[in-house]
């Protein structure tokens, strides 16, 4: 039995949660069951929501302390009901929360944990977790040893959200019945916040439309916004953008900005240095217009245009006005 | 605000092999002579042990063996023995076999070592003697009281941009001690502090130093044994530039490969990185790498002037030791041995001071005694002018150093030194009034993305991270930049910083602007060292961020 735990926020269930239940989906095969837990309070419209894939049934943990995330308590629950289901293996999302919690629960259960896995594969008949290593130059394959469960963190962007099988019909719902003890819990979060005014979660966006050193100046941000909006995608860009201010720091992609991978990744005069790629490349299709043919960027796209962006843009934008 | 205060006996600062020796003979120290037992305190900049340590490095196991006898049984990783020297004279399509072996360049008997394992395995047995590791807090200031070193200030976490506190703020804590023994490694910013505060070089030379920027590859199955050693002088280098480079062979077809440059050049338009690329595009070394892949990337400078460029090396309430004193053989490419002989001696000086309740200027002296009598100062002092003769050129360097072989350095007078970002000539100077294009290289070099890559992508193979946020760590307080620079040198810190920090980027009126890509930043100390107006001061970042030198 494979144990799938998804992640919620204010009754919202994360879209990765759809990709690590795709992750669990292709290692159990046929035949091995899949459940699908998931932590907080009120869980009712996410529970509902969860059931429609094919699992054999659905755990709500819903407990008033676990409103609020804390590591302690998440870890705390989740104990109990690994231990109650007892899986073969317990998967995630490589969300930050998961990053937050999973390798204390590792620990607390004393069972091996990998983290990061972009591909399942079977080496010479045992499972084998793909991870990649040194900056994803090398990829590792990764067997997990010792007893079970193995728990493992599946990177976002690797696994497809929309290749989850559904049920014939809503799987069961079922409430975990767990104890926490409040006087454990070290944590005592504050109201959370963001740093930045506007923040945006690029990683949750489907389309985007990215603008690199080739757009020129600052007025032609304006050209790039009004492509964003045809599209219907976010706008964000490559990191000299934002250093010169033209867009704000949330919306870079790259190591020092945010990782994403939509289905449609744009790339506007965006040579392509790797720390831009790693942020990027995990994009379902990706387009890239350059003036320059050899351009990194187009080692990393799946449609390349070689040619001036604001001519295309302009066509583009006047053709999509028109659907 | 209020900071918190730690107290120890011993603080030493940066957990390299002179900081590690230093705190490891404290305990054996400690367990020898028995009574009240020392509190003692790393502080060490990187996340984890050895993160920001590169070297090539070949390792003269000798003080290892003083140190840590039964270091075999240990584990320490010794990666490979060197079974096989070769030295080759590079002409751009060409190479020539050295007839024979030089006696510094033998290594018979040393190891090959990725020096980021060898001080990982150092700090663990560090540790095991229960030790407190500091790791991902970097020392801001050293505390005074008058003249004499009290500690050092930890720098601040969560500051912005703008220098004004985060949300997360938390000042870095004041760590007090009765002896504070500097580890800082080359160009340490603290022991440049003190250099500058207590006058320690008032009877040195300036120090000297060179850039040396490494590679780690897989190169395919079996194509080079490991234990080979192979150095090469000339090519890509010109007849007026110190340098040369290595490539040694580790096990699982790994190998470790790299150019020094002296940051004593004098060609403004020259850049280090494009050298090493020219270099792997020789031929011969072509050969080696074709069809293998990049694994990681780094730089550090290293100290090259030797023996007389050595601050003072006590004064009231600390020590010098490692790199930070320029301890280093730069005839035979070897320091690691020396940093810990002196991290050894550091200690015991320490010891005794803390027992005897004295740790003024005039006990901790005895370290320099120490210093003198041992294998520092016999392996440093006959060639304490071999650096400064390759001022005059490879081939009277060469001369030079071959005479000092036939000596022992005896009946030398000293040759003077000088500090290298004083040899840069100006553009005028150099290439005459010709117009040039300042903004490449003089010996720019392709990028095909197989075997040579550009600095960025370089930055990214180093692992360096750095929280963007946070107040530029690299200190230009000045505007040579925007007037001066460009007509004189042409902007040589966009040439000799290995990792792209510094751009000139257009500034929207015509000219150029200065733009510092502190998140690149390598921790090299290039930029301290040899812009030419000697106005670049680098300050540790946020603890914990930097490059992630892992098998380096």
């Amino acid at each position: 039995m494979i144990l799938v735990i998804a992640e919620q926020k204010d009754g919202k269930l994360n879209r990765a949660s759809w990709e690590a239940l795709a992750a669990a989906q292709q290692l159990a095969g046929a035949g091995t069951p899949i459940k699908v837990a998931v932590a907080g309070h009120g869980l009712s419209n996410v529970a509902a929501e969860l059931a429609a894939a094919a699992v054999s049934e659905v755990i709500a943990i819903d407990d008033a302390k676990l409103e609020i995330y804390t590591p302690d308590g998440f870890v705390q629950a989740l104990q109990q009901v690994i231990a109650s289901v007892s899986p073969a293996y317990v998967m995630f999302a490589h969300t930050y929360q998961t990053r937050d919690f999973s390798a204390t629960l590792a620990a607390r259960l004393d069972r091996a944990l990998v983290t990061d896995v972009t591909a399942i594969r079977n080496v010479n008949g045992v499972v084998a977790f793909a991870r990649p290593m040194f900056q994803g130059k090398l990829v590792a394959d990764v067997a997990p040893q010792g007893p079970a469960p193995h728990l493992v963190t599946v990177q976002i962007g690797a696994f497809r959200a929309d290749a989850v099988t559904k049920g014939p019909a809503a799987a069961p719902i079922s409430t975990a019945a767990i104890t926490i003890d409040s006087a454990s819990i070290r944590q005592k979060p504050e109201a959370p916040f963001q740093e930045a005014k506007q923040a945006v979660d690029l990683s949750q966006a489907e389309r985007i439309v990215s603008v690199g050193r080739g757009i020129k100046s600052q007025e032609n941000i304006a050209v790039a916004e009004q492509l964003a909006k045809a599209f219907g995608a976010e706008l964000a860009a490559s990191r000299p953008i934002c250093d010169n201010g033209w867009l704000p720091m949330e919306r870079q992609i790259g190591s020092s900005g945010q990782t994403v991978a939509p289905k449609l990744y744009r790339s506007e005069g965006i040579s392509g240095a790797i720390q831009h790629l790693v942020g990027m490349k995990g994009s379902r299709t990706i387009v890239a217009i350059n003036k320059d043919a050899e351009a990194p960027i187009f080692e990393v796209a799946d449609y390349g245009i070689q040619g001036d962006l604001f001519e295309l843009a302009a066509a583009l934008i006047a053709e999509l006005q028109k659907s | 605000m209020s900071r918190e205060v730690l107290d120890v006996d011993v603080l030493i600062v940066g957990g390299g092999p002179s900081g590690l020796s230093a705190a490891l003979r404290l305990t054996q120290l400690q367990k020898q002579k028995g009574g009240e037992p020392l509190s003692i305190a790393v502080v060490e900049k990187a996340r984890e042990a050895g993160a920001h340590s590169l070297s090539g490095a070949l390792l003269d196991p000798s003080t290892l063996r003083d140190l840590i006898p039964d270091f075999q049984a240990k584990g320490a990783p010794l990666a490979a023995e060197v079974h096989e020297d070769n030295i080759y004279f590079l002409t751009p399509t060409h190479k020539f076999r050295f007839p024979i072996t030089p006696p510094p360049f033998k290594n018979h008997g040393n190891y090959i070592i990725a020096l980021n394992q060898f001080t990982k395995w150092l700090a663990a047995q560090v540790e095991a003697e229960g030790i407190d590791l500091f790791m991902g807090f970097a020392a801001q200031h050293v505390l005074y009281e008058g003249t004499r070193v009290i500690g050092v200030r930890l720098g601040d976490r969560g500051l912005g941009k703008d220098g004004k506190p985060k949300a997360a703020f938390e000042p870095g804590a004041d760590i007090h001690a009765k002896v504070t023994i500097f580890a800082d490694g080359v160009r340490g910013h603290l022991t440049k502090q003190l250099i500058g505060a207590l006058h320690l070089d008032a009877r040195s030379q300036p120090g000297q130093f060179a850039i040396g920027i490494k590679e780690l590859w897989e190169i395919p199955k079996g194509r080079l044994k490991p234990g080979t050693v192979i150095h090469t002088l000339g090519y890509p280098l010109k007849e007026e530039e110190f340098g040369g480079t290595w490539l040694y062979a580790m096990p699982d077809d790994r190998i470790s490969i790299g150019l020094v440059a002296g940051l004593d050049y004098k060609d403004p338009l020259f850049d280090p990185h494009a050298a090493f690329q020219h270099f792997k595009l020789h031929p011969f070394i072509k050969g080696i790498l074709e069809g293998g892949h990049l694994m990681r990337y780094g730089a550090k400078a290293l100290p090259e002037g030797g023996w007389n460029t050595q601050p003072q090396l006590f004064f009231d309430g600390g020590l010098i030791v490692g790199d930070a004193a320029n301890f280093v053989n730069s005839m035979r490419l070897k320091g690691i041995h020396l940093a810990m002989r002196s991290g050894m001696l550091a200690g015991e000086t320490a010891f005794d001071a803390v027992r005897a309740g004295d740790t003024s200027s005039a006990f901790l002296a005895r370290y320099k005694m120490q210093v003198d009598e041992s294998a520092i100062r016999t392996e440093l002092y006959p060639v304490r002018n071999v650096h400064q003769a390759f001022g005059a050129g490879l081939i009277a360097g060469t001369a030079f150093a071959g005479l000092t072989m036939a000596t022992g350095g005896r009946l030398m007078e000293d040759l003077p030194g000088h500090a290298g970002h004083t040899r840069m000539r100006t553009l005028a100077h150099y290439y005459g009034l010709e117009k040039r294009d300042i903004l490449t290289g003089s010996n720019a070099a392709p990028f095909d993305r197989k075997i040579t890559f550009d600095k960025v992508t370089g930055a990214h193979y180093s692992g360096t991270h750095h929280e963007e946020d946070q107040p530029v760590h690299l200190l230009v307080q000045t505007d040579v930049c925007h007037s001066v620079c460009g007509d004189e040198f042409g902007y040589p810190c966009v040439r000799f910083c290995p990792a792209n920090v510094y751009e000139m980027v257009d500034n929207g009126a015509g000219g150029k602007r200065l733009q510092i890509n502190a998140s690149n930043c390598v921790h090299c100390k290039t930029c301290d060292i040899m812009d030419p107006y000697g106005v670049i001061t680098w300050v540790p970042p946020e603890g914990g961020e930097g490059p992630q030198y892992d098998g380096m």
